[in-house]
């Protein structure tokens, strides 16, 4: 219907403020919620990545897990379920479509990644999105980092069918995370 | 056509369904279908968002300025969809991961701003909210339908359930997107092969 420009203005900047403050309140009630659900998320992944496994991850974590700073670089450590000394190091790099977080665990002779586990992406849902899933995550347990990881029947990896960008990204992110991060902490572990 | 429940519900399933007849809400429909959850929680966060919409924007109706409609119905629908991401982030952290960006992206789908335009601008708001709830009831099912075919033949599997007994080469392309764009032409196809068959007897008649 017709009308005026002050009643335009005034309408919209009612209904603006009305949604602004119903949002604003539904946001205040969940947001210790989500917060606390990504936490649990984060200490589930960081067990993951060890290879322990746990039916109540925060209290399995709050247990067996310690946090350290070495040189600055910040991780943690557990014995996992075989009975190995590992550390968990947070990493982080470009998927296809955004920024890939997660943990990648190392042994503590920094020869062999222990296990990988994502905190936060957003690839393709049913495409690259199915890095979260567990064949996929399983067959980087044990590997050795020596030389620079491939995909194909010789490295035992598979990629993922029709998200080949995303699995390329993982592990230009793995190499990277090799090259740069494992390389500084194990300068900073001989100091 | 008048505006009784049965009516508008036999028109958002069947005679003008969003996805097979109006052919809207394709983006999503190609994004999510090769698996059935994410198909069903997508359906299931469109038809609160369309329902809650149109019933927001019919019960407006009288005061908002035409000049500012879509701008206030872009508002309404964004309001409630952030409000189901936040639900699904607080309650179902697990789904919110896989679904990644496509719940906020239900904004941008054709279909509620559609039915806003179509139908809540201009009827009282409790048909209004039927109206949108059978409008996401339409995209629900046809979304499953595909999900369902793509997932049996991309993936082997039902709701993520293996169905390995049947041993049978996986077909790759119904994981990718071509493989719904073929069986949404398909849909199409066999839902206008009918209506047309349809209205052939009617004049017949």
């Amino acid at each position: 219907m017709k009308k005026g420009y002050l009643y335009t203005i005034v309408f919209i900047a009612v209904v603006s403020i009305v949604f602004s403050g119903v949002l604003a309140a539904v946001n205040a009630a969940y947001k210790s919620r989500i917060e606390r659900n990504v936490l649990n998320a984060e200490k589930a992944s960081v067990l993951y990545s060890m290879g322990i496994e746990a039916d109540d991850a925060v209290a399995v974590f709050n247990e067996r897990v310690t946090q350290k700073d070495i040189e600055g670089i910040y991780l943690y450590s557990a014995v996992n379920d075989e009975g190995v000394m590992v550390y968990s190091i947070p990493f982080e790099g470009s998927g296809l479509w955004g920024t890939i977080r997660g943990y990648i665990s190392v042994d503590q002779g920094l020869s062999t990644i222990k296990g990988i586990a994502f905190t936060e992406q957003n690839e393709t849902p049913g495409l690259g999105g199915r890095i979260e899933e567990e064949w996929y995550k399983e067959q980087f347990r044990g590997i050795g980092i020596d030389k620079p990881l491939v995909y194909g029947e010789d490295s035992g990896i598979d990629a993922i069918t029709g998200a080949t960008s995303t699995s390329n990204a993982i592990l230009q992110i793995m190499n990277n995370f090799i090259d740069t991060t494992l390389k500084e902490l194990e300068e900073a572990d001989g100091k | 056509m008048g505006n009784s429940l049965k009516t508008v519900f036999y028109r958002n399933l069947w005679g003008e369904n969003p996805v097979i007849r109006q052919i809207l809400g394709i983006c999503s429909a190609l994004a999510v279908t090769n698996r059935t959850v994410n198909s069903l929680v997508m359906g299931v966060g469109l038809m609160f968002v369309t329902a809650f919409s149109s019933l927001t924007l019919s019960a407006l109706r009288e005061h908002i300025p035409d000049r500012i409609r879509m701008i206030v119905q872009t508002l309404v629908i964004a309001a409630y969809v952030i409000i189901v991401d936040i639900f699904i982030k607080a309650n179902l952290p697990e789904i919110s991961k896989a679904l990644g960006p496509y719940v906020g992206l239900i904004i941008t789908n054709c279909i509620i701003m559609g039915r806003a335009e179509a139908f809540a601008r201009k009827n009282p708001p409790v048909i209004s909210f039927f109206d949108g709830l059978f409008a996401g009831i339409g995209y629900t099912v046809i979304l499953l339908g595909i999900a369902l075919i793509r997932e049996i033949l991309g993936f082997g599997t039902i709701f993520g359930f293996s169905i390995n007994f049947i041993d049978f080469t996986k077909w790759t392309i119904m994981v990718v997107p071509p493989g719904a764009f073929f069986m949404i032409a398909i849909f199409i196809w066999i839902a206008s092969g009918i209506q047309n068959r349809r209205l052939k007897k009617k004049e017949a008649k």
